[in-house]
């Protein structure tokens, strides 16, 4: 009986994943081919352009960015129209405010980038100006918005009032040619054919795609808007101790492997930021239960997240999905929070946090001139 | 402070309970209403629609009255109210109706047709003389303050930091009011057909092309990066590295 076994040969194909791991090659059959082992680990093809040839038509998605990034909610607006543009249409992305990143990846084609007017700024008799000038340069099918709070919501319906055009806001559906929205505060769901601006609601595409754009940069509009009604008076920040964490935009937060409560919170004030904790510091009293971080506690969308003695449990990291850069500190190489950490330093948290204190407090003192409320 | 010269309008809408889908006054109306009320002393609320039950909550929350505009149903409301706050100085509303179509737009639809600067997402709302102040909503605890001349049309944001009260005896001591229209309603031409929200909307996706061990092969190639492991040096050197990866990113500004 034993002979009838069928064995699995070991030495089979495989190819090496960026992980280092080996993933065997599924059906293949033959001995061990020693050339795929010196090989260089796999590495994805780089993806193919979307566009084929000169475009014949456009699609125009603009956005602010923050920080010199776009967030995920305008990073879908982009595929969105990378994804409904046919194969002659080239999507052009405005961005309001620098951009540092690359927009390939999300299928933009043309990219115009108008710096010094961010998220912040608000000039919208400007910023449609410039949006009108683009609508008029490239005449598109289609202008694509994330219907947010940072200025594209209030920017699009502008444009559209301001063209006489029809418009579809929070948009949570898109086909080729036609949207859905939520009617009657979300009992009922209206449909219809795509019209010229279509305020997108978060997550309505899927931002990995097969193909990639030219990501060529094109000249940003100069158009000048006479003198507006409206008047930037400036900027008003709440102190992050005074903030819902939901709402804090940099967050320090604590885990079973801190021990010493006021350094740590000496360093959250130095950076401005809010105080968060694991659910066993929670649990252990050192943070009172609205400061929990994850599956059963609030769930954040920081720029930074500064993990400090944190393992980095599933649990936890659920509830930090929408952070944009986060840091860890701990003593374990191989936490998994390092996995998800754009930078990892290891090291005592105790130590590093006294560390972070003296070079804060040799440099110049954050901004406190900084109007607060 | 009190404006009893200005002549503020405030709109509101029949709202809809989330859960049960009741009737109700809206909340963001009720904030632009309450926000109005501690302006002036004397404001007009104006609902374009029929005069349902609901408005008599509005009563409650210290409208004197509310004024009903007729309007067939699924008319188009920007109409008759443009015609009816023209010359106000300060229009209040809610940033998004409960019911309906609840698209945001008609703030801005009313301020073209009134040629009227529009704020929306307003928090606190202060008067300047014939400017006014707005402090308006920015996620990340970051509020931004503009100021515009009068009149304006300002939105109300939902989160606005105001505590309006029901008292059930102004609700018996006022009435709504019911105005003949100045303009008649444009016919409703909706583009669009409503069913009953039952399935969930789809996701746009990339037609899936690949096959196999293309697709386990896309699959284990995450995008997923592990960043920069800082392991070596002293306590000093990696508190040195968060900083540098901080500036670089442009997360803190010192
Ligand atoms: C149903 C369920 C729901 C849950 N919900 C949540 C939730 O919402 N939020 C949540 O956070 N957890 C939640 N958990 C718990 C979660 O699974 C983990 O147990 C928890 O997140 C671990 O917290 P921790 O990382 O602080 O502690 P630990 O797992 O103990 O990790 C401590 C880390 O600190 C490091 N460390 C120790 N000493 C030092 C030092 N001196 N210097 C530097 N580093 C040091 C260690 O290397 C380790 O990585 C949930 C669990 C369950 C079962």
């Amino acid at each position: 009986m034993n002979q009838e076994r069928k064995r699995l040969d070991p030495r089979r194909p495989f190819v090496l994943s960026p992980a280092g791991l080996r993933r065997i090659i599924l059906g293949a059959t033959g001995g061990f081919d020693a050339s795929l082992l010196a090989a260089p680990a796999y590495k994805p093809a780089p993806k193919p352009l979307r566009l084929k040839g000169d475009p014949a038509g456009y699609l125009l998605v603009a956005a602010h960015s923050q920080r010199g990034m776009l967030d995920a909610h305008a990073h879908q607006a982009i595929a969105a129209a990378a994804l409904l543009a046919s194969p002659q249409q080239a999507v052009v992305v405005l961005v309001f405010g620098s951009l540092n990143e690359d927009l390939r990846a999300y299928g933009a084609d043309l990219v115009a980038v108008l710096p010094g007017a961010d998220e912040l700024g608000f000039a919208p008799e400007q910023e449609l100006a410039w949006l009108c000038e683009f609508v008029t340069r490239y005449a598109p099918a289609h202008v694509f918005m994330p219907d947010n709070e940072i200025g594209d919501g209030d920017l699009g319906r502008r444009l559209a009032i301001h063209l006489g055009a029809e418009v579809a806001t929070h948009v949570v559906e898109l086909k080729p040619g036609a949207v859905a929205m939520y009617w009657q505060g979300g009992a009922a769901l209206a449909r219809g054919l795509m019209p010229l601006v279509v305020l997108i609601a978060p997550d309505v595409a899927e931002t990995s795609l097969p193909f990639s754009g030219a990501g060529e940069t094109v000249a940003p509009p100069a158009a000048q808007a006479p003198p507006g009604r409206y008047q930037n008076r400036g900027l008003r920040e709440i102190a992050a101790s005074a903030l819902a964490l939901e709402e804090a935009d940099f967050i320090v937060a604590a885990g079973n492997g801190v021990a010493d409560i006021p350094t740590l919170e000496a360093v959250a004030a130095a950076f401005g930021a809010a105080v968060g904790a694991s659910r066993v510091a929670v649990d252990e009293g050192k943070f009172t239960r609205d400061k929990q971080i994850g599956a059963t506690g609030k769930t954040v969308s920081a720029s930074t997240y500064l993990a400090v003695g944190i393992s980095g449990a599933v649990q936890h990291l659920q509830g930090i999905k929408a952070c944009r850069h986060v840091i860890a500190i701990n003593s374990d190489a191989s936490a998994p929070i390092t996995k998800r950490a754009d930078l990892s330093v290891v090291g005592d948290a105790q130590e590093v946090m006294s560390a972070l204190l003296a070079e804060l407090a040799q440099r110049n003192l954050p901004d406190t001139a900084r109007e607060s409320v | 402070m009190m404006f009893p010269q200005l002549k503020i309008a405030a709109l509101v809408s029949v709202g809809r309970n989330p859960a049960s889908g009741a009737p109700r006054a809206a909340r963001n109306d009720v904030l632009a209403l309450d926000a109005a009320l501690a302006l002036a002393p004397e404001v007009s609320v104006l609902h374009a629609g029929d005069a349902a039950p609901a408005l008599h909550d509005y009563l409650a929350y210290g409208a004197a009255s509310v004024e009903v505009l007729p309007l067939p149903a699924g008319a188009d409301a920007l109409a008759p109210l443009a015609a009816r706050v023209a010359g106000y100085d300060l229009i209040l509303c809610g940033q998004r109706a409960e019911a309906g179509q609840g698209s945001g737009t008609l703030p801005y639809r009313l301020a073209k047709a009134l040629n009227m600067p529009v704020v929306s997402a307003a928090l606190e709302i202060t008067l300047l003389g014939d400017i006014v102040e707005i402090v308006q909503f920015l996620p990340k605890g970051q509020r931004r303050v503009v100021r515009v001349s009068l009149p304006a049309v300002i939105a109300l944001h939902p989160l606005a930091p105001r505590a309006p009260r029901y008292v059930y005896a102004r609700l018996r001591a006022g009435r709504l009011l019911s105005a003949p229209a100045l303009v008649a309603a444009p016919l409703p031409v909706s583009p669009w057909q409503s069913e009953p929200a039952v399935k969930k909307p789809q996701k746009l996706k990339p037609p899936e092309t690949r096959q196999g061990h293309a697709r386990l092969l896309g699959a284990i190639a995450t995008e997923s990066k592990g960043g920069a492991l800082v392991r070596e040096g002293s306590a000093a050197e990696k508190a040195r590295a968060i900083l540098d990866y901080l500036r670089t990113n442009r997360l803190i500004e010192f």
